[in-house]
Parts: C-alpha cells; sequence; structure tokens
C-alpha cells in the first residue's frame, strides 16, 4: 500500500427502505469526521445508475482511491459496485459495503438505535477499506462439458439443451434406464397429453445425441475441483448384461425363474417383473440388467442347473462376472436434477394406507390409469375380500402437504391438478362413479389449470372442503370421515376406493449429493437456490445449479423452465471457455512460517503443501497455497500459531480494526 | 539411575560424527543448583548428572537453536542432537514431531525414566543452608541429601514439584536409548490447584486472576522457556496487526496470558516450566492443565504421546462437544 | 448494574450460512435488538478464538460466533474445527473468569432467519445480563 487512503462514503437511501431507520445524512456527517474520509454523500439509490455515476465521478474528480458504500447487504451489490469501481480504474477490491439495510434499517425500529448502529457498521467498514490490498484475479481455462445428475424431465431436457449448444454432457441416472417421474406417469394435466408420448421422443434423442454419453445404472462417487475443472468420477454399477451384446428382445425375463415374482418399482408395487428386466417397454437404453438384490444367481451363486437368462439369450450378453466400472473425466459445470420423493402414505396411519389394499396414493393411480400399467388401464382394486370396479371413490388431497404434523409446511403444487387430472380420467373409464374430492384449498395457478379445474367439476366430480379425520372399514366399504368445512356438516362417506394425493418430498438419499457438492437445504429440505428469486438455479457452490424437483415441488411446465435456465446459466462458463479464480485466496509469510502443517491439515481442499525452502543457506519446509483450489475459507489462518497464513482482504490485520471499531475504542 | 551407565552412553554417542553435541544436566555453580550442559566430546560427559534436581525441561534447547544465515556455498551444519528428556520432556519431543518443529532423524533421544523432580523453593525453604558438594538422590519412593558428608532422609511429599504430583508419564514416550529401567508410575493426586478455581464462581475466579496477572511484568520467560512456544517470530511481540499492546498493566497481561494459554490448548504436554522460571511466581501451570483437562476428558485427546498423531487444533470429530451452542 | 444498560456485542458470522440467515431475517423484516454488530468472514473456520479475547478487550461486552450446521459447512468442515477451537476457548475464558454469558457461538442456516432472531435475543439477554465488561478494556494512551 503506497499510497495514502482517500476514502469516499455512498450511503443510500434504498428510497426509504434504509432511510426510515436510519438517519443517512447523520451517517455520512459522522463518516466524513472519520480517518481517511474525504468525502461522504448520500443517495436515494446508489445501485442506480445516476448513483454508481456518482461514485465515479468523485474517483476520477476527488482522486479517491477507496469506496464504501453503505447500503445492503454486500450479497446483493458487491459485485455491483465492484464493477463501477474497476470502470474508473480503481482496483475492484478497493471496495468495501456496509450492511446498514438487511442487517439494519429493516430489522431495527427506533430511528436513533438505527442510527447508531450504522455509524458504527461504517466506522467498521472504514477502518477494514484503509488497509485492504488490491487483488487481481486470475482466469483459468473452462472445460467444455457438463455433468448432470438425475435424468427425469429436468435432467434430460438441460442435457439436449447444452449438447444441442455443442457442448459434451455427461447425464448420469441412478436407475437403469432414464426417464424418471415423468415416464410413469399416464396423462399429463392439462392439456391431457399422453406423458410417455411427450416423454420418449427426448429420451431418445438423448441416446442418440453425439454429445451425450449416457450413464445410466451410476452413480456420482467423487466431485473434486471448482467451476470449470470439476473432475468426476462415476461408478458404473455392473449390470451383468454386456449392453453391447444387448438386443433388448426380453427373452431373457420370459425365461428367467423369477418372472413376474418381483415388485416392480416403476409399477409402484402393484406389477411383476423378472430379476432380468428393463424397467418399461420404453426404456432407454433399451438394455436388460440384472436386479443383484433378487437373482438367485447372484444372491445364492446357483440358479437351478444353470441361469436360464443365459441359456435364453441369443446374443450371449449374459455376465455374471461382470464389475462395476470406474469413468472419471472432467467437467465445466453440474447441473443437479435428482427429483423427489413421494410423501409415503404409511405415516398418516389415519388414512389406513398400509391396512386397506384400496387406499391408493396418487402415483399407484397413475400405474393403475395406465394402459402400460398393471392392469392394463383397467381400474380394478381388491377391497380385502374380490376385486372390484370401484363405483364410489374418494380424493383426499394435501396428504404430507401444507401439514406441520409430518413436517411438511410446504405447498406440492402439482397434487391440486393431478388430482383434477385423475377424477377426469376415472369418468372417462367408469362413466357412472361417483367421485368426490377433499380438499383445503384448490390450488390452480397455471396456464390452463382454472379452466381444465371448472371442466373436471362439470363432469360430475364433486369437491367438497373437508380434510378427512380417518378412513376406516364398514362392511366392504370405506368410511372416509370428514366435515364439510363449508356447511359444517359432518360426514361419513362410503366408498370403494381412496385415493391419496400424495405430496412430494426431498429425496431420502439427497444427503449424498449435498456432500458431494456442498449444497446446502432450505426451511422445507429441498435443495437451496443462491437467491429465492434472482438466483432460482444457481446454488452457493460456484458452477453448480439446480434445476426440476431437487429445488422445490414443481409440475412439468416449470421443471422444464428451470432445466432450460440451468442449461443456460451451466453453459455460461462453458461457452466463455473461462473462469474467473476467486481472488482472496490465502497467502503465505514464508518468513514467519514454521512449516508445523497445520493448515495443510484443515484445509478441505488440499489446496496447501509443505514445500523446502532455502532460507539463507538453511533448508527448511513452509506452507504454499495452490491458488487455483483455494476458496479463501480462512480455516488455515486460525489455526496457525503464527499467523503465517492470511486470506486476502479478511488478513488478521484487516480484521482487528474492524473489531476495534466495534468495540470502540478507536 | 546408574551414572556410570548414563556417562558410557554418553561418551558413545557423542564419539559418534553425526553428532553435534549432547544436551544434558551437570552440577551447577551453587548450592541446589543444576544447569544445562552441551556435550561435544566424550571427555566431558564425566560432567552428566541425572538427579531430582534436574527438574529443568532440555527440549526448548531443540528449537530455541538460532539459524544466523549462511556464507555463500557454506553447508548448514546437520548433524544430530542428543538430548537427555525425562517422561514429561520426552511428550514435548513427541508434540514438536507431530508439529514438524523437528525431524525425527535429526535428534537422538536418551530416555531417562524419572521417579519424581524435586521444586527446589520447597527444598530450600527446608534446608536453606547449603554446603559444597550439596547432592540429592533418589533413595526409594523418598531423597536423600548428601550435605558435607551428612546423609538426610527427605520425604517425597514434602518437597515434590506439583507436575510430578500430578504425573502420569514418568517413562520417556520417545527415546532412541533408555538409561535404566522403566519407573512404576505411582498414583496420582488430585489437580487441587485446578479443582480449586473450578470450585469457585466466575467472579471470584476473575478476581483470583486479577491479582495473578495484575503482577506480570511480562519478561516473557514463561513464553521462552516452553518447549512448545518456538515460533521465530511470536504474534504477541507483533506490531502488525498488534494483538497485545506493549503495555505492562492488567487488560495487555490478561489477554498475553489468554492468548499463551490456548496457544497451547491442545499441545502442553505439563512441563510445569513456564510456571518454576516466574519471577513473581504466577501459577501459571493452573492455565494448562486446566486446558489439558477438558481436552482429555471432553475431546479425549491428550498431546504428546504419539509423534504420528493429528494435532488437536489441527483436527476434529464430527462427535466433538458441543452442548455449549445455542 | 445500571437499568438502562445496552451491550455491545460484536458478531463473527460466517458468510454462506449465518449472514444469509441474517440478511433473510432482513429480507422477513424480523426485528431484533441492535446491540448486535456483524463482522462477515467466509467461514466460521476463519474465526480465531483470539478474537473472541480481542473484541471483549476492545469494547465488546459480549461476542457472538455463528456458522453453519454441523455437516452443511459451505466449505465442508469449517465449522468443525471452529467448535472445537471455540469451545476449548469457552472453557478457557470460563476459568479466568470471564462470565460465561458473554461469549456464544450457533448454527443459523441461510434460511433461519428466525433462528437468527432468537440467537440474537438470547445473547444479547445474556450480555445484558452479565453487564458491562469494563475490567478486561484495552487501556487507552492519548499521547
Amino acid at each position: 500500500m503506497t499510497d495514502k487512503p482517500r476514502i469516499g462514503l455512498y450511503v443510500c437511501h434504498c428510497g426509504i427502505n434504509i432511510s426510515a431507520t436510519v438517519d443517512v445524512d447523520a451517517v455520512a456527517k459522522y463518516a466524513q469526521n472519520l480517518p481517511n474520509v474525504h468525502v461522504a454523500r448520500t443517495y436515494s439509490y446508489m445501485c442506480s445508475e445516476p448513483g454508481q455515476a456518482l461514485i465515479k465521478k468523485d474517483i476520477r474528480e476527488q482522486g479517491l482511491n477507496r469506496v464504501i458504500v453503505a447500503s445492503c447487504s454486500p450479497r446483493m451489490h458487491e459485485k455491483t459496485f465492484r464493477k463501477a469501481v474497476q470502470e474508473e480504474g480503481l482496483n475492484p477490491y478497493f471496495l468495501e459495503i456496509a450492511n446498514i439495510r438487511e442487517q439494519c434499517s429493516w430489522v431495527h425500529e427506533d430511528m436513533t438505535e438505527g442510527t447508531a448502529k450504522a455509524k458504527k457498521l461504517v466506522a467498521s467498514a472504514v477502518a477494514k477499506v484503509r488497509l485492504l490490498e488490491p487483488l487481481e484475479s486470475t482466469e483459468v481455462d473452462a472445460e467444455p462439458a457438463a455433468l448432470i445428475i438425475g435424468a427425469g424431465i429436468a435432467g434430460i431436457q438441460a442435457a439436449l439443451d447444452i449438447a444441442d449448444a455443442g457442448f459434451k454432457v455427461y447425464l448420469v441416472e441412478k436407475s437403469p434406464s432414464i426417464g424418471g417421474r415423468m415416464a410413469q406417469l399416464d396423462k399429463t394435466f392439462p392439456t391431457l397429453d399422453c406423458s410417455a408420448c411427450i416423454l420418449t421422443p427426448k429420451m431418445v434423442d438423448c441416446a442418440s445425441h453425439p454429445n451425450i454419453e449416457l450413464l445410466t445404472y451410476a452413480k456420482v462417487e467423487e466431485v473434486d475441483g471448482f467451476v470449470g475443472n470439476f473432475t468426476i468420477k462415476v461408478r458404473k454399477k455392473a449390470r451383468y448384461v454386456d449392453v453391447d451384446k444387448c438386443t433388448g428382445c426380453g427373452e431373457c425375463a420370459k425365461a428367467c425363474r423369477l418372472a413376474n415374482r418381483i415388485t416392480s418399482e416403476f409399477d409402484e408395487g402393484m406389477g411383476k417383473r423378472s430379476a432380468i428386466y428393463m424397467p418399461f417397454p420404453q426404456a432407454v437404453p433399451a438394455k436388460y440388467t440384472i436386479d443383484p438384490e433378487n437373482c438367485l444367481m447372484l444372491t445364492r451363486g446357483k440358479c437351478g442347473k444353470g441361469p436360464k437368462c443365459e441359456e435364453a439369450c441369443q446374443a450371449g450378453a449374459i455376465n455374471f462376472e461382470q464389475q462395476d466400472e470406474i469413468v472419471e473425466f472432467k467437467v465445466g459445470a453440474i447441473i443437479v436434477a435428482t427429483g423427489f420423493d413421494t410423501f409415503d402414505a404409511s405415516r398418516k396411519p389415519e388414512y389406513g394406507y398400509s391396512n386397506y389394499p384400496n387406499v391408493i396414493t396418487g402415483m399407484e393411480m397413475e400405474r393403475l390409469v395406465s394402459s402400460s400399467g398393471p392392469t392394463g388401464g383397467d381400474i380394478k382394486v381388491f377391497n380385502g375380500e374380490e376385486e372390484i370396479v370401484p363405483k364410489e371413490i374418494a380424493f383426499i388431497k394435501c396428504v404430507g402437504s401444507r401439514d406441520a404434523s409430518v413436517g411438511n409446511e410446504y405447498c406440492s403444487r402439482v397434487c391440486c391438478m393431478y388430482t383434477a387430472k385423475q377424477a377426469h380420467l376415472l369418468r372417462e373409464k367408469i362413466p357412472d362413479a361417483k367421485i368426490r374430492v377433499y380438499y383445503i384449498d384448490v390450488r390452480a395457478f397455471g396456464k390452463g389449470y382454472e379452466e381444465f379445474y371448472d371442466r373436471v367439476r362439470r363432469e360430475n366430480v364433486r369437491y367438497i372442503r373437508g380434510n378427512p379425520s380417518e378412513i376406516f372399514k364398514r362392511g366392504k366399504k370405506l368410511v372416509v370421515k370428514v366435515e364439510d368445512t363449508l356447511t359444517a356438516t359432518p360426514l361419513e362417506d362410503e366408498v370403494d376406493m381412496v385415493v391419496l394425493a400424495v405430496g412430494l418430498e426431498p429425496r431420502a438419499d439427497m444427503r449424498e449429493v449435498m456432500d458431494l457438492l456442498r449444497l446446502s437445504q432450505s426451511g422445507d429440505k429441498f435443495f437451496m437456490e443462491a437467491h429465492p428469486k434472482l438466483r432460482p438455479v444457481d446454488t452457493a457452490t460456484d458452477g453448480v445449479f439446480l434445476a426440476g424437483c431437487c429445488q422445490g415441488p414443481k409440475d412439468i411446465p416449470d421443471t422444464v423452465a428451470q432445466a432450460k435456465g440451468a442449461a443456460a446459466s451451466a453453459m455460461v462458463p462453458l461457452a466463455s471457455g473461462k473462469v474467473t479464480i476467486n481472488a482472496q485466496v490465502a497467502t503465505v509469510n514464508e518468513a514467519t512460517c514454521r512449516g508445523c502443517g497445520y493448515c495443510v491439515s484443515v484445509c478441505p481442499y488440499s489446496a496447501i503443501e509443505l514445500v523446502t525452502v532455502n532460507r539463507f543457506g538453511h533448508e527448511l519446509e513452509v506452507a504454499r497455497v495452490n491458488e487455483a483450489l483455494c476458496k479463501g475459507c480462512g480455516s488455515c489462518s486460525s489455526v496457525c500459531l503464527s499467523d503465517s497464513i492470511q486470506p486476502k482482504s479478511f488478513r488478521d490485520r484487516q480484521i482487528l480494526p474492524q473489531i476495534a471499531a466495534l468495540g470502540g475504542t478507536r | 539411575m546408574d551414572l556410570e551407565q548414563l556417562r558410557k552412553t554418553a561418551a558413545e554417542v557423542v564419539a559418534k560424527d553425526d553428532v553435534k553435541y549432547l544436551i544434558g544436566w551437570k552440577k551447577g555453580t551453587y548450592g541446589y543448583r543444576v544447569s544445562p550442559v552441551f556435550i561435544e566430546n566424550e571427555a566431558d560427559t564425566e560432567d552428566l548428572i541425572f538427579s531430582p534436581l534436574c527438574t529443568a525441561n532440555l527440549v526448548t534447547y531443540l528449537t530455541l537453536v538460532e539459524k544466523p544465515p549462511l556464507p555463500r556455498g557454506q553447508k548448514p551444519d546437520t548433524r544430530k542432537v542428543a538430548l537427555m528428556v525425562k517422561g514429561c520432556d520426552s511428550r514435548a519431543v513427541a508434540q514438536i514431531l507431530v508439529e514438524k518443529g523437528i525431524e525425527r532423524e535429526q535428534i537422538i533421544v536418551i530416555g531417562c525414566p524419572c521417579p519424581g523432580v524435586i521444586d527446589v523453593n520447597l527444598l530450600v525453604a527446608k534446608y536453606p543452608e547449603v554446603a559444597e558438594n550439596t547432592e540429592l538422590k533418589w533413595s526409594g519412593e523418598d531423597f536423600v541429601l548428601i550435605r558435607g558428608g551428612e546423609e538426610i532422609p527427605v520425604k517425597r511429599e514434602e518437597v515434590l514439584a506439583e507436575k510430578c504430583r500430578l504425573c502420569r508419564y514418568p517413562n520417556p514416550v520417545v527415546s532412541d536409548i533408555m538409561i535404566g529401567e522403566p519407573v512404576k508410575p505411582w498414583q496420582t493426586e488430585e489437580d487441587t490447584g485446578v479443582s480449586e478455581l473450578e470450585g469457585k464462581n466466575v467472579a471470584e475466579r476473575w478476581e483470583y486472576w486479577e491479582e495473578q496477572f495484575a503482577r506480570c511484568i511480562r519478561c516473557y520467560s514463561c513464553r521462552n522457556v516452553c518447549p512448545l512456544c518456538y515460533c521465530e517470530d511470536c504474534i504477541l511481540d507483533r506490531l502488525n496487526p498488534t494483538w497485545i499492546n506493549r503495555a505492562v498493566n492488567f487488560s495487555e497481561n490478561t489477554a498475553f496470558h489468554i492468548a499463551r494459554a490456548f496457544h497451547l490448548a491442545g499441545r502442553c504436554v505439563e512441563c510445569g516450566e513456564c510456571e518454576r522460571v516466574c519471577p513473581v511466581k504466577i501459577p501459571l501451570g493452573r492455565l494448562n492443565r486446566k486446558l489439558a483437562r477438558e481436552v482429555r476428558d471432553n475431546y479425549g485427546f491428550e498431546p504428546g504421546l504419539d509423534p504420528d498423531g493429528k494435532p488437536f487444533q489441527a483436527s476434529y470429530k464430527p462427535d466433538d462437544p458441543e452442548d455449549f451452542i445455542l | 448494574m445500571s437499568e438502562d444498560f445496552e451491550p455491545n456485542i460484536v458478531a463473527f458470522l460466517c458468510n454462506w450460512c449465518s449472514y444469509a440467515g441474517a440478511d433473510l431475517a432482513g429480507t422477513s423484516r424480523i426485528h431484533y435488538p441492535a446491540n448486535i454488530k456483524v463482522i462477515r468472514v467466509m467461514c466460521s473456520g476463519r474465526v480465531n478464538p483470539l478474537y473472541v479475547m480481542n473484541a471483549l478487550q476492545q469494547g465488546a461486552d459480549g461476542v457472538l460466533v455463528s456458522g453453519c450446521h454441523p455437516g452443511d459447512c459451505h466449505y465442508m468442515e469449517g465449522n468443525y474445527y471452529a467448535r472445537r477451537r471455540l469451545g476449548i476457548f469457552k472453557d478457557l475464558l470460563e476459568f479466568v473468569g470471564v462470565d460465561p454469558r458473554r461469549f456464544h457461538m450457533s448454527w443459523v442456516s441461510a434460511s433461519e432467519g428466525h433462528k437468527w432472531k432468537e440467537v440474537v435475543e438470547k445473547t444479547v439477554e445474556d450480555v445484558r445480563a452479565a453487564g458491562p465488561f469494563e475490567g478486561f478494556r484495552r487501556r487507552q494512551i492519548d499521547w
């Protein structure tokens, strides 16, 4: 630091957001007398064009070399103002933000208190900005490829967009086929498009796209590196089928000793499959997989006189010796599209889901109504005694949503509409059925949704406002006990079948992804976006984006829109080919470093190593930081006994004066 | 301890070409004094002693050694250093090895199983008159004072150093050569110095330490003698940033002692040197032992036992205590 | 202790969870006492325990350190190191006779604006009860 600090300080009114509880003029006047403050001004909106121009003009005319903006959180506009001062030739890191909005004016009511606190926060910023150092950002090349985790509609859409733009995409899916939840659905609301009809072309496109590498039946095991330069390790689980040889003919599945004896996940437990299986007929890739948890050969080492699948396979594709394979590659960006779980209805025991076979979930209803489903689309349920075609049907909404008692306070956003859709489909299949929908509110907010809801009601589907308290059995019937809250009438509705409109929940295995990518959860336990409004597809980890229901419940159009957004964001580093490395990295004073290696132990990114240096003829070890790997967390510096390693912009000598300013000794 | 064996072994060690010197204890110039000695040739090994008066921890000399700039072309002296250690001293060696303060191959550790050393202040108080050739020796569980040809039995509990009353590691944990047989660890006493203070309320403790720290003259002896305070440039001396002002007053003294104790948390091996050398007799050991106790009881960690172990402050367990977190 | 004592509290917040949580409290207009003044650091692991000592010496009556919940650290494990170091430091302060109510640590996530308010209120209440901490103040010398 050669030049004497000349600080310009700008206090933002933020309309009345700040000035209502902070006397901005008093703050500016106070700041005027702080050491090295050359000018102190106030302005209505500092972030506006004229606000920024004010700063630039002062830098030009008053020779400012440090700038403080007392305004909203640095998480909002630090970048804006960095850019502004940079445009005027100042180092962008000669800027400090005093957060007098989110952490002052908005949380305090009393003007005296707010003003006093704002003064302190400004003093703290002045104390620090004087001692900041100029930093240079460096750029490194970005790998022109993306990883997408999860190949439901969100992952598929993002993959296609990125691949179409000319970048390599690795699409990783845990299950044997891509397609995800949407593949399980029958029709889609409100247009009643056949779900498979609109999804499968996209699945096929993925498989045939020269830029997309499908890694199905696979799991991301390791993610290293940083935006632009992630190194990924994926475990491709053994399918015990050579996919290059498998023709997907299905003879193996027919031959399997366990044919039609294993519960099908795809059919929500309502259908059966073999131990060697393709999850559904349109699966991509159309290859078979042996389920290692059930296959007799794999669980017992023996399958009759010999595995029948092997016998049946003309292509010779069965290989019980197959091992998991680890694939390693580099990408510049990652999209997380891991989807959701449906609410486990047995957690609401009052609805009897575990006890009565004719209480089913919405997802089961999808399979039941689907012509490719376990009943071929016939609506038949077992009422405990016999299989019947239900004539009286009740839907119950908000099961596991908007329900604090199960820990889900949020609205799942799709249940109202899929209930309406299913009611409509039932009406088509069983024209004389009596259908009643029990609801708390009906939320039909999307394009064409309200119209569809109206149509369904006109189709003689009765909507009754009430949240059922209990379902029990009476003879052959199920009784839904509920109060019609519009007429304040207690009802006992006798029906043949109940459909629980279960909500959407974060995936049970999301923790693994969180740990892998250092993501956070929001209050609803879905993945948290970087900003709820302005950065809805970004995460706190640079280069990692969110798409679809892993970020919160969504319907298909919203999921596709978000996936396209995530794809566009992910392509920014890929297209520019460059990423800027965080300049606020740790740096070592080799003259005082003892080479104890404490910093090396604590660094989560292995960004520090001990190197041998020659100090006046003596060979000794000191720490050295790899700036490309350092994220600037500063954990190294607080474990360093000699304070020899310090994160730039957050050095002890920059923080201690802040402490003094807030404490009030200086 | 067989002094002949010690001297013979020491002579063999210093005779080696790759040994620079051996650090041991020798009889001091007067009274009960014992001083450290740096022995470079075999003849001088006759001076070596090991007695209950050898309280000082010699490990500090391993890291105190200066490394002045060398003339161009001159190679640094990389010969080994041999040193004598008691049980407690050896833990300091282990801790320095953990933090790479010295390389294992650079040192030859001569382990001296230690039945306990004395607090010279207690001995002087009881036997103030000293004659030429005064000696103190171990005798069974107790000591015997040899003064002017006369042998005076001295009870162990009368003069034993506080650190030895609490000692759980009388035998060296790191050594290349062991002199004599291991001693049997004894029943340790309650650390009343720490417990008594724990029994007080915070206000009383503040009052207690206020009185202690107010007396501190900031001579830094405690820091300089500590085998684990070996940063060449101590942050508590530094001006930019200034953690502690130069001024000697209660506030700065207290900050100095808090910082010193904290930097030793999970590192202090309880050799008691800081307290022994304090000219104004501040019971500094209590601070360190309190933290050592917390580290042991709450984190299951004890420094200075495993030269290949992890440093306490640079490691964690997912289930570390967090009852203090709101 | 005077009735109108308003404690001065310095808080160190990690950028990713607690600072964001405090911002969220602001965005949600959740009101809390103005006694707390925040210094932003990138990670709670950056908080050298000696900052706590320094703040108390330089005029703070109490100190709060807040980071991500265990397992949620943006840098994976910085908060675990912070917990260990600040935990042992708290033991030290208490042994020296610093009222334990003067130093608190908390986990506040980016979505816990309400928890941030509760943490602030608890801290302010505790420090208010502990009173001004004049005993340890750095002496100012006017040259």
